[in-house]
C-alpha cells in the first residue's frame, strides 16, 4: 500500500508526518542555600531557565530521596526555603510554593510540555519526601491544599488529560496524585476525590495506556498504566466507604483497571490483588452493590486469565501469581459477603416456589403430579438461576485444563449448585467421547469432582424439605451432567485403554453413591406428600437408567480387566455392588455369575503372592464388594471345589480370614461367613451362639500357636464343612443321637459340625500319610472344643465327644486325655458378643441378634416400611400409547426396550376396544418378526401368535389373566437370551401347543416340581418364576388360579412351602413375602389366604424359626397386614380363639 | 487383638494416596506414556493428569484406607 498524502491548500502534497519532538535536556546546578533555592524556583517567563531550577530542584530532592543519604544540611535547606515560601497566615487562599505554581500555570499557557512535566515530578518528589517526617506534614498539607484550588486542579486536568504519547506528563501527574492522596493517612483524599472531575480526569484512558514488548517493563520506567493502578488503589486503601462505593460505581474506570492486566508486571499484579482484596473483598464496611459493581462477570474473566501469566518470576518460597489470583478468585466467587455470589434455592428454579405450588394442588395427588411434570417441562430448556455474573464468568473458564481451574468451577457449584445444571446447559459443547489426551482426563476428573459435590440439605437452602419435589432433570444433571450420556459412559467403560474404562468406572461408582442420598432424601418420611416424593424417586431412578451404561456393559468391563490390575478390578467391582445394593431391579436383570470372580481373588489372596501387603488389602476390599453381591445372587454354591482349587469357597474364605494380615479389618467377610454358616447349618441357629467364630478363633489360635500344624489341617476342614452343608440333616441327626447321653439342665447342643469332624477323624487317623494332620489336629481339636463350651455348647456332650476323639488322635502317653478340653478360654481374635452391626442397607447379609427372652409382643415393621420393602409396582399397568409407539421401532429395541411387553400388556386393558386393538397389534408384531432377521424371531413369532390365539376368543368377554399376559412378557426376556437357563422350558412349553390353557399358570408345575435342565439354576429359575407370579396376580380373577384347587395342590400353597426351604436366602424369601403383599391388596385376598391357607399361622411360624430380626420384623408387619385387611368379623366367627390375640404385635 | 491405631487419619490419608497413585501408575504404565506423547499434553497436563488419578481415593472411606494402608506382611507360606 502506498503512502498517502494531504494536500494543503495550494495543492501542494504534504507528507502527513507527525514533525518530531526534540527534547532538549534541562541544564541544572548543585544547590547549596535555602535562597540559592528561592532563586531557582522563583517564577521566570524564561522556559529555560524555569527548567533549570525545577531540573536543579528534582536533582536535590532525589539526593534526599535516596535511603542512603543523610544528609542534615540539604534537610535544613529544604525546611528554610519552605518556611521562606510558606504563606502569610490569615491568607484566605493560601498558596504554597508560588513560584512553582505560577510556572506551571505559565507552561500551561504556553503549552510547555516540559514544564508542566517537570512540575508535576517535583511535586510528587517533594510530597514523598516531605510523608516521611512528621516536622514537614505541614508544608505537605498545605501543598496539596493548594492543590485542590481552582487553578491548579485545572492544571491537573490538563496533564492528565495529554496526548496519549506524552506519558512523560501523565506519570509525574498520577504519581503526584497518588502522593497527595495519601499524604498524612489520606487527609486530603476525600477533598481530591470530590474533585474527581479534574484528579480522576482520562483516568480509564490513562489506564490503559501499557508497556509495549514482549518484556515485563521495566519496573524503573513504569508506564502511566502502572501509575495509574497505583494511583487507584491508594485511593482504595484511604477513601471512607461511601467515597470507595463512588469510586467503583465509575465504570469505565473500573472496567479499565483490569482490562490490561495480564500484561501488567508481576509486582502490580501482585499489589492490584493484593489492594482489591483487602479494601474492596474484605472491606466488611463496603456494601456487597458496591463489590458486585467491581467483580462483574468480565472483571473475573480477566483475573482468571492470570492463571495462565506468562511474566511470572516469583521466587521459590514466593506465592505464584496463578495462586493469588486463584485465591482471589475464590474468595470472590464463594464468599457470599463479597458481592458476586447471591443466595440460590439449590435444586429448585428460580420463579419456582415449591411451597406455594402445592398450595393450589393439595386438592389431589394427581394435580400435584401434574405441577411436578409442568415444572419438569419449563425447566427442559431453560434453568432460571440467580446467580447470572458467575453463570456467564463459568463460562470462560477451561476446569479441564488446570485443576486450580476445577478447584474454582467445583467451589463454585458447592456453594450455589443452581449452576451445575445451568453450566452443563449452556455448555452443549463439553464432549465426553472418550480418547486418551490430556483433555479427556482433564474432562473426567472435572466431572469426578462434579459428580461428589454433596447434595444440598433438603435439596435447596431451608431448614426443611419444600412439599414439592426438586425438578427430576436439574436433580439427574447433578448425579449425571448431560455429557455423561449412555453412549459417552458406554464406549468409555468398552474402550480398550483400561486407564479410560477406570476414569469412567469411578465417576459411575460415586453417581451411584449420590444417587442413592437422593432416593433417600426423597423416601425422606418427613415428606407430607409422599406419593409425590416416591414418583419424583421414580422418575430419577428411571432417568438414571438411561444415562447411565446398562449393567451388562459393567459386567463386561469387569470381565476384561487384566487379573494384575487390583486397583481397577476393586473399582468396578465397587461399582457392581453398588448397582445390585442401589437399583437392584436393573442389576437383577442380567445374570452375573459372581462365582469365577470370587474364586479368582480368593485364588490370589491365598497364594501369597503379592510384593506389596497393602495389595491383600486392596484384593480383600474387592473380594467383600464380590461377597456382597453373592448375597443377592441365587445360586451361589459356597461348598464345591471349582476346577483348578482344592478347596472350596468357603473354605477359601476362611483361610483368607485366618492368614490375613495382621490389622486388615474382617467384619465384612467374617460376617458372610458366618451367616452362610449359620444358612447351612453349620452351627447352632441359637441366636446367643457365637456361630462360626468359634471355629475361626479356634484357627487363628493354631496360627500364633503352630502354623505348620495349620496348613495341614485346611483339606480335612474342607471335607469336614462340605459334608456337615451337604447332609446338614444327617449331622443335625447324629448331634440328636448324641444327645441323648444325659446332659446338664444347661445347654445340650453341640455344633453339627463337631459331629462331622467326629465322624471324619477315624478315616484320616487310618491312613498311614495322615499322621501329620492328626498331630495338627491333636493341637487344634481340644482349642476347639473349649472354645465351643465357652460359646454355650454343652461340656459334657463335648466331653463326651472328646473322649471318642482321643482315641484317633495318637495320644500315646495319654496327655491329651488327661489334660481334657481346656476350661476358661477366651475370644482373643473376634469380638464376642459381637458389637450389633449398624446402617446396614436392605438386602445385605446381617448377623443375627435376635433376643427371644419369651416376650409375648414380637416385632413387627410399620405400615410405610412395609410398603418400602414389599411393595413393587404393577408392571402390567402400562399407558395406552404403547398401541402406536411401537410400530416406529426396530425389532431389537421392541425387545430390548420393552416397547413389545407394554404392547402386550395392553391385553389386560379395562377396555375391551384397547384389548382388540392391541390383539390386532400383537399380530402385526407377530408378522413383523418373522420378516425380520431377528435371531430368534421364530421363537418371538410362535410366542405371539400363540398369545393371540390365546386371546382370540376371550378378549371380547374381559381382560385376558394377568399371570398369563405376565408370563408372555417374561418368556419374551427368556427367548431374547440363548445363554439364560429357562431357554430350553420355554421353547418346550411352546412347541406343545397352540393355544394355552387359561385356567393353568404357565411353566409353574414344571419349574416347582421338576429337576432344572441346568445344575445349578434352580434358585435362578424360582426368581424367574416368583417374578412372572408376582406381575401375573393383580385382580380377585387371579387369585382364583392361585388359590384354586390342582393335582399337586393350590399354587399359593407350593409357593409358600417354597419358602420353607432352609437354604434359599433372603432376596427370594422376599419375593414371596412380596407376592403375599400384592394379594393383601386384592379385595377378600386376605380372608381367603388366612381361612384357606392360615397365612397368619404360616407367618408366625416363619417368624418363630427366623434368627434375623429384620426379617423377623418382616413377617410381623405382614401378618398386621393381613389382620387389617381381611374380613375379621367372618374370621372371629370361623377362629375358636379368636384372630386378635394372635395378632398381638407391637410396632417396630 | 489388633494394636490400637498409632497413625493419624491425615497420616493414613496421605499415605494412602501415596500409595494409589503408585498403583495406578502401575497399572496404567502404557496408557500415561501414550498421554504423556499426546498433542495436548502441555502447560499443567502433568499436574492435572496426577490430581486425577489420584482423586479415585475420594472412594474409600476412612476406614477402607487405614485398613488396607496397616496391613503388615505376613511370612509367606505353603499352603
Amino acid at each position: 500500500m502506498g503512502k498517502r498524502f494531504s494536500r494543503d491548500p495550494d495543492g501542494a502534497v504534504v507528507p502527513r508526518k507527525r514533525p518530531k519532538v526534540v527534547h532538549d535536556a534541562p541544564t541544572s546546578e548543585e544547590i547549596h542555600s535555602s535562597r540559592q533555592l528561592q532563586q531557582l524556583l522563583a517564577f521566570s517567563q524564561d522556559p529555560a531557565r524555569a527548567r533549570h531550577g525545577l531540573q536543579s530542584f528534582k536533582l536535590f530532592l532525589d539526593e534526599l530521596l535516596n535511603p542512603d543519604s543523610n544528609d542534615a544540611a540539604r534537610r535544613k535547606i529544604l525546611t528554610d526555603y519552605l518556611e521562606a515560601v510558606k504563606p502569610p497566615d490569615g491568607d484566605e487562599t493560601p498558596v504554597f510554593l508560588p513560584g512553582i505554581m505560577q510556572t506551571w500555570s505559565y507552561g500551561g499557557q504556553t503549552n510547555n510540555d516540559n514544564i508542566m512535566s517537570a512540575v508535576a515530578v517535583v511535586l510528587a518528589l517533594l510530597l514523598k519526601l516531605l510523608s516521611q517526617s512528621l516536622d514537614t506534614v505541614q508544608y505537605g498539607l498545605g501543598i496539596c491544599r493548594t492543590l485542590l484550588q481552582k487553578r491548579q486542579l485545572e492544571l491537573i486536568a490538563r496533564n492528565l488529560s495529554a496526548d496519549k504519547g506524552k506519558a512523560f506528563i501523565i506519570s509525574p501527574t498520577l504519581r503526584m496524585l497518588k502522593e497527595a492522596v495519601t499524604f498524612d493517612g489520606g487527609a486530603v483524599a476525600p477533598p481530591l476525590f470530590r474533585a474527581r472531575a479534574s484528579t480522576l480526569k482520562s483516568l480509564a484512558r490513562n489506564l490503559g495506556i501499557v508497556h509495549m514488548g514482549d518484556e515485563a517493563e521495566d519496573a524503573k520506567r513504569p508506564s502511566p498504566r502502572t501509575i495509574a493502578v497505583l494511583f487507584f488503589l491508594a485511593m482504595l486503601r484511604v477513601l471512607h466507604p461511601e467515597a470507595k462505593k463512588e469510586l467503583l460505581s465509575q465504570r469505565d474506570i473500573v472496567d479499565a483497571l483490569t482490562r490490561d492486566v495480564k500484561q501488567d508486571p508481576p509486582y502490580l499484579v501482585r499489589e492490584l490483588l493484593d489492594g482489591l482484596r483487602s479494601h474492596v473483598l474484605l472491606d466488611d464496611k463496603l456494601s456487597r452493590e458496591a463489590k458486585a459493581r467491581l467483580l462483574t462477570a468480565s472483571t473475573l474473566t480477566r483475573l482468571s486469565a492470570l492463571y495462565h501469566y506468562r511474566l511470572d518470576n516469583a521466587a521459590e518460597n514466593e506465592k505464584s501469581i496463578a495462586d493469588i489470583a486463584h485465591e482471589f478468585l475464590m474468595t470472590a466467587c464463594t464468599n457470599p459477603a463479597c458481592g458476586v455470589l447471591r443466595l440460590d434455592s439449590g435444586f429448585y428454579p428460580r420463579e419456582v416456589d415449591a411451597n406455594a405450588a402445592v398450595s393450589s394442588t393439595v386438592g389431589g395427588d394427581d394435580q400435584g403430579l401434574e405441577a411436578v411434570v409442568r415444572t419438569n417441562k419449563s425447566t427442559k430448556n431453560e434453568i432460571s438461576i440467580r446467580n447470572y455474573t458467575l453463570s456467564n464468568f463459568l463460562l470462560n473458564l477451561r476446569p479441564w485444563s488446570s485443576v486450580k481451574q476445577s478447584e474454582l468451577v467445583t467451589s463454585i457449584f458447592k456453594v450455589a449448585s443452581e449452576l451445575v445444571a445451568n453450566y452443563f446447559q449452556n455448555n452443549k459443547s463439553f464432549n465426553f467421547e472418550p480418547k486418551l489426551s490430556a483433555t479427556w482426563i482433564g474432562y473426567a476428573a472435572f466431572l469426578f469432582n462434579v459428580v461428589t459435590l454433596p447434595i444440598p440439605d433438603c435439596f435447596c437452602r431451608a431448614s426443611a424439605f419444600p412439599e414439592l419435589p426438586p425438578p427430576t432433570s436439574i436433580v439427574m444433571d447433578n448425579i449425571l451432567p448431560p455429557p455423561l450420556n449412555q453412549k459417552a459412559l458406554s464406549r468409555s467403560l468398552a474402550n480398550k485403554s483400561n486407564m479410560i474404562s477406570f476414569f469412567a468406572t469411578r465417576i459411575l461408582v460415586v453417581a451411584i453413591e449420590k444417587l442413592d442420598v437422593a432416593i433417600k432424601m426423597h423416601q425422606d418420611p418427613v415428606h407430607l406428600n409422599k406419593v409425590i416424593w416416591a414418583e419424583a424417586a421414580r422418575r430419577l431412578v428411571n432417568e438414571f437408567c438411561q444415562r447411565s451404561p446398562s449393567i451388562k456393559d459393567m459386567i463386561t468391563a469387569y470381565r476384561s480387566i487384566p487379573e494384575g490390575d487390583i486397583l481397577h478390578r476393586e473399582a468396578a467391582s465397587r461399582l457392581l455392588r453398588l448397582c445390585y445394593e442401589v437399583l437392584p431391579q436393573v442389576a437383577l436383570s442380567a445374570s452375573f455369575d459372581v462365582a469365577p470372580f470370587l474364586e479368582t481373588a480368593l485364588r490370589r489372596l491365598s497364594k501369597h503372592e503379592l510384593d506389596d501387603p497393602r495389595d491383600f488389602g486392596l484384593i480383600l476390599k474387592e473380594l467383600e464388594n464380590l461377597l456382597a453381591i453373592a448375597g443377592f445372587s441365587p445360586g451361589m454354591n459356597w461348598f464345591a471345589a471349582p476346577e483348578g482349587l482344592s478347596l472350596s469357597p468357603f473354605t477359601l474364605l476362611l483361610k483368607v480370614c485366618v492368614d490375613a494380615p495382621h490389622g486388615v479389618g474382617l467384619d465384612a467377610i467374617r460376617q458372610v461367613l458366618n451367616s452362610v454358616a449359620v444358612e447351612q447349618r453349620l452351627v447352632p441357629t441359637d441366636g446367643k451362639h457365637p456361630g462360626l467364630l468359634v471355629l475361626l478363633e479356634a484357627l487363628q489360635d493354631l496360627r500364633q500357636t503352630s502354623p505348620d500344624s495349620l496348613a495341614l489341617l485346611w483339606p480335612f476342614l474342607d471335607n469336614c464343612l462340605t459334608r456337615c452343608a451337604n447332609a446338614p440333616a444327617k449331622y443335625a441327626e447324629e448331634k440328636q443321637e448324641t444327645s441323648q447321653i444325659p446332659a446338664g439342665p444347661s445347654a445340650s447342643f453341640v455344633s453339627p459340625l463337631l459331629a462331622a469332624i467326629s465322624e471324619q477323624l477315624p478315616f484320616v487317623a487310618a491312613k498311614a500319610e495322615e499322621k501329620a494332620t492328626i498331630k495338627a489336629l491333636g493341637r487344634f481339636l481340644p482349642t476347639l472344643l473349649g472354645l465351643c463350651a465357652t460359646a454355650g455348647e454343652s461340656r459334657t456332650l463335648l466331653n463326651a465327644m472328646f473322649s471318642t476323639m482321643v482315641t484317633h488322635l495318637a495320644d500315646s502317653k495319654g496327655k491329651l486325655a488327661k489334660a481334657g478340653i481346656p476350661e476358661g478360654l477366651q475370644f482373643q481374635h473376634n469380638p464376642w458378643p459381637p458389637a450389633p452391626a449398624s446402617g446396614s442397607r436392605p438386602g445385605r447379609v446381617e448377623n443375627s441378634q435376635v433376643d427371644r427372652s419369651g416376650s409375648k409382643t414380637e416385632p413387627a415393621m410399620n405400615a410405610e416400611a412395609l410398603e418400602n420393602v414389599l411393595h413393587v409396582a404393577d408392571h402390567l399397568d402400562v399407558d395406552n400409547s404403547a398401541l402406536v409407539k411401537w410400530s416406529s421401532k426396530t425389532v431389537d429395541e421392541l425387545v430390548d426396550e420393552g416397547y413389545l411387553a407394554s404392547l402386550i400388556s395392553l391385553l389386560v386393558s379395562e377396555h375391551a376396544s384397547i384389548r382388540k386393538e392391541a390383539l390386532v397389534n400383537v399380530l402385526k408384531a407377530a408378522a413383523k418378526f418373522q420378516q425380520s432377521e431377528y435371531e430368534e424371531k421364530e421363537q418371538v413369532w410362535l410366542l405371539l401368535s400363540e398369545l393371540a390365539e390365546t386371546a382370540r376368543d376371550c378378549i371380547n368377554d374381559g381382560p385376558l389373566p394377568s399371570p398369563i399376559v405376565a408370563f408372555a412378557c417374561h418368556a419374551l426376556n427368556v427367548l431374547r437370551d440363548p445363554l439364560s437357563n429357562l431357554y430350553p422350558r420355554v421353547n418346550t412349553f411352546l412347541t406343545r401347543g397352540p393355544v394355552w390353557s387359561l385356567d393353568k399358570l404357565p411353566l409353574v408345575d414344571e419349574l416347582l416340581s421338576e429337576e432344572p435342565d441346568v445344575g445349578d439354576a434352580y434358585y435362578s429359575q424360582t426368581s424367574w418364576l416368583l417374578g412372572y407370579l408376582l406381575d401375573g396376580l393383580r385382580t380377585p380373577r387371579d387369585l382364583q388360579l392361585f388359590h384354586k384347587q390342582r393335582a399337586k395342590g393350590p399354587v399359593f400353597q407350593r409357593v409358600l412351602a417354597l419358602a420353607a426351604n432352609p437354604f434359599m436366602r433372603l432376596p427370594l424369601r422376599t419375593q414371596v413375602l412380596r407376592l403375599l403383599y400384592r394379594a393383601t391388596r386384592i379385595e377378600g385376598a386376605s380372608t381367603t389366604l388366612t381361612t384357606r391357607f392360615d397365612v397368619a399361622g404360616w407367618l408366625e411360624g416363619r417368624q418363630g424359626s427366623c434368627a434375623d430380626a429384620g426379617e423377623a420384623a418382616l413377617y410381623g408387619g405382614l401378618r398386621r397386614r393381613i389382620w387389617e385387611t381381611c374380613d375379621r368379623d367372618r374370621l372371629r366367627a370361623l377362629s375358636r380363639r379368636g384372630l386378635d390375640e394372635g395378632c398381638n404385635i407391637t410396632v417396630g | 487383638m489388633a494394636p490400637p491405631p498409632t497413625k493419624s487419619d491425615q497420616q493414613v490419608a496421605s499415605e494412602f494416596t501415596a500409595y494409589y497413585l503408585q498403583r495406578a501408575t502401575k497399572e496404567f504404565a502404557e496408557d500415561l506414556d501414550k498421554v504423556r506423547a499426546a498433542d495436548d499434553f502441555k502447560n499443567d497436563a502433568l499436574q492435572t493428569l496426577i490430581s486425577a488419578l489420584q482423586q479415585g481415593t475420594a472412594m474409600f472411606s476412612a476406614e477402607e484406607k487405614r485398613m488396607i494402608v496397616t496391613a503388615a506382611a505376613q511370612p509367606a507360606r505353603k499352603s
